[in-house]
């Protein structure tokens, strides 16, 4: 499907790699001399940081870790990141992702439901070992400063061969620990080289954390496969400043820190994105037409799409010379999709193999071998994706109708004064009716001045609110002066 | 800078930030909390630093940003740092 959106020499070298450690070798040997990762003032090439990663894995194997072993990862988003994670991976070890704002009771609770005997940390994160250290000092602790003279070469890792356990977001639901086999890991990473032709060393900028799925494989794992340069902004206040200094051509972001550049734009009136962003790659949260629309105003195109961390990276994607901005695009090849009851199925080399220490879990996720997404979905006539709704959201009316919410709020996100809303059931006096709430957008907002902002915000929804079928349409409008609570990952929570 | 001056430039930030933000910015006193007057969500104190960072020409550095509890505390951070 993608390859009539790809020229032909970027297409044909979008190869398959059957593990982490193979598309390193093979990017190390393409690329010696290209900066790879640019983080906290320093560069490093391709070569040395192999040089540095063959140092790291002998620290590893001399602690005493194995191809096959269990090891956690806890460190920010740095070079020190980068560098442990391929030492772990490239020795055929599974690195289990501990995102860094776990506190030391969930790094514990971690050692146990994931059963790894390691952690490598950074020195920064010390302190959230101490109920480990305590509680199970059979598990090895190794700091990423610990260092070696000696090099050990990367392992020969095959495709079945489990990589990484990756955190799942879960708006509803407690976080899982999904375990993706290199194959695919490889696979997402190959699926985030299509859509757009500049894809082969490009200039990216990293704000996502590299615990994130999105931040690991469409951001690390897909700019060291193209040979790309990696910029490691640190601290997301500095986001400006790194983008002024580094001039990225590519961006992965989530939709409300896309709104937050903007509104920023706007508010000093020039483009703090810089003249050298081409796209913004904009996922893992309903991406509203408004920022696709807006965005293309100041000549940067930003493409949605939709993935999932079970399915290692995007399922699907807008290809930049045909996007529809209230689609997440075509799904990318090498995958099977079925609808069951407006439920996304999906199997393919990009599937995660199991959650891990979650028995109930994983007896709930799969049915013949297929992934049941959990999210209703509709394909358009020309195989455009579209996500509707979320099945544990659905709200079942008292006449039996089934109503999702997601459904409805993307209805009342086309206009241009509401941000983000919220549609859920209420009860009164025995009879249930849909509610809705909306945080308005400022900056649109704004130019309405001297005009009723509540009345008028409640006319722009009763507009849409008749245009919808009579059992879906919402009674009750609360517009909040603040923000909704959201997850980690800047998913609006239910749960309010 | 005088500390007002200070003041109406943070209302020029607020009132992108803000949902309702002529209300709020009228009540606005150097008392009013980030978070529960202004309602502040994470993603709106990141931008009021840039924004501030951006418009004062200064920086956010070694501080925590959650130990701005009220507008007095960035007003005072911000003078502290215009004066250096």
């Amino acid at each position: 499907m993608f390859e009539k959106y790809t020229d032909k020499e970027t297409y044909n070298k979008i190869v398959d790699y059957e593990s982490v450690s193979q598309m390193w070798n093979h990017s190390v040997k393409t690329y010696p001399n290209n900066i790879a990762i640019t983080d906290d003032g320093k560069e490093y090439s391709f070569t040395k940081i192999e040089e540095d990663v063959s140092q790291f894995r002998t620290v590893l194997t001399d602690s005493g870790v194995k191809k096959g072993d269990r090891v956690a990862l806890l460190s920010p988003n740095s070079y020190d990141f980068v560098k442990a994670y391929l030492a772990i991976t490239t020795l055929g070890a599974v690195a289990i992702l501990l995102p860094p704002h776990l506190d030391e009771m969930t790094v514990f609770g971690c050692s146990m439901k994931f059963d790894f005997n390691f952690i490598v940390y950074n020195p920064v994160m010390e302190a959230k070992l101490s109920f480990v250290k305590e509680k199970k000092p059979s598990v090895v602790v190794i700091s990423t400063d610990k260092q070696s003279d000696k090099k050990t070469p990367a392992q020969d890792v095959s495709g079945d061969d489990p990589c990484s356990v990756l955190f799942t977001g879960g708006t509803t639901g407690n976080s899982k620990g999904a375990l993706l086999n290199n194959r695919a890991m490889m696979r997402g990473t190959k699926n985030g080289c299509y859509g757009v032709n500049a894809v082969f060393e490009e200039r990216y900028l990293l704000v996502l954390p590299l615990t994130h799925v999105f931040g690991l494989i469409r951001n690390l794992l897909t700019s060291l496969y193209t040979g790309s340069n990696l910029y490691i902004c640190r601290n997301n206040k500095d986001m400006f400043k790194d983008i002024a200094m580094f001039r990225p051509t590519m961006l992965v972001m989530v939709p409300a820190l896309a709104e937050m550049a903007l509104n920023i734009s706007k508010q000093f009136n020039k483009n703090m994105l810089g003249d050298s962003l081409k796209y913004i790659i904009c996922g893992a949260a309903m991406v509203p037409p408004y920022l696709v629309k807006e965005y293309k105003k100041i000549g940067i195109t930003l493409l949605p799409g939709y993935g999932l961390t079970e399915s290692a990276n995007l399922v699907s994607g807008n290809p930049e010379v045909e996007s529809k901005p209230d689609s997440v695009g075509y799904p990318y090849d090498g995958q099977q999709l079925k609808i069951v009851n407006g439920e996304l199925w999906l199997k393919g080399d990009n599937m995660f193999t199991c959650y891990l220490g979650d028995p109930e879990e994983n007896k709930k996720a799969f049915e013949d071998g297929w992934f049941k997404t959990g999210d209703l979905v509709r394909i358009d006539e020309d195989g455009f994706l579209y996500i509707v709704g979320r099945c544990k959201e659905v709200i079942v009316l008292s006449t039996g109708e089934n109503v999702s919410p997601a459904e409805i709020e993307n209805e009342f996100d086309k206009i241009a004064i509401i941000q983000d809303s919220l549609v859920y059931a209420e009860e009164e006096d025995g009879k249930q009716y849909l509610a809705l709430q909306v945080y308005p957008r400022a900056t649109e907002l704004a130019k309405y001045s001297g005009v009723d902002k509540e009345a008028f915000i409640k006319e722009e929804i009763n507009k849409v609110n008749k245009t919808l079928p009579p059992f879906k349409r919402i009674s009750k409008i609360i517009i909040r002066d603040k923000d909704f609570n959201r997850s980690p990952s800047m998913k609006i929570l239910r749960k309010q | 800078m005088t500390r007002d001056e200070i003041v109406e430039k943070l209302k020029t930030i607020l009132k992108y930030t803000v949902s309702n933000p002529e209300e709020l910015l009228s009540n606005l006193t150097e008392e009013s909390n980030l978070y529960t007057d202004l309602s502040l969500s994470s993603v709106g104190m990141l931008y009021i630093i840039i924004a501030i960072e951006e418009t004062f020409k200064i920086k956010f550095e070694n501080v925590n940003f959650e130990d701005f509890q009220t507008v007095k505390d960035v007003i005072d951070y911000i003078s502290k740092e215009i004066d250096k």
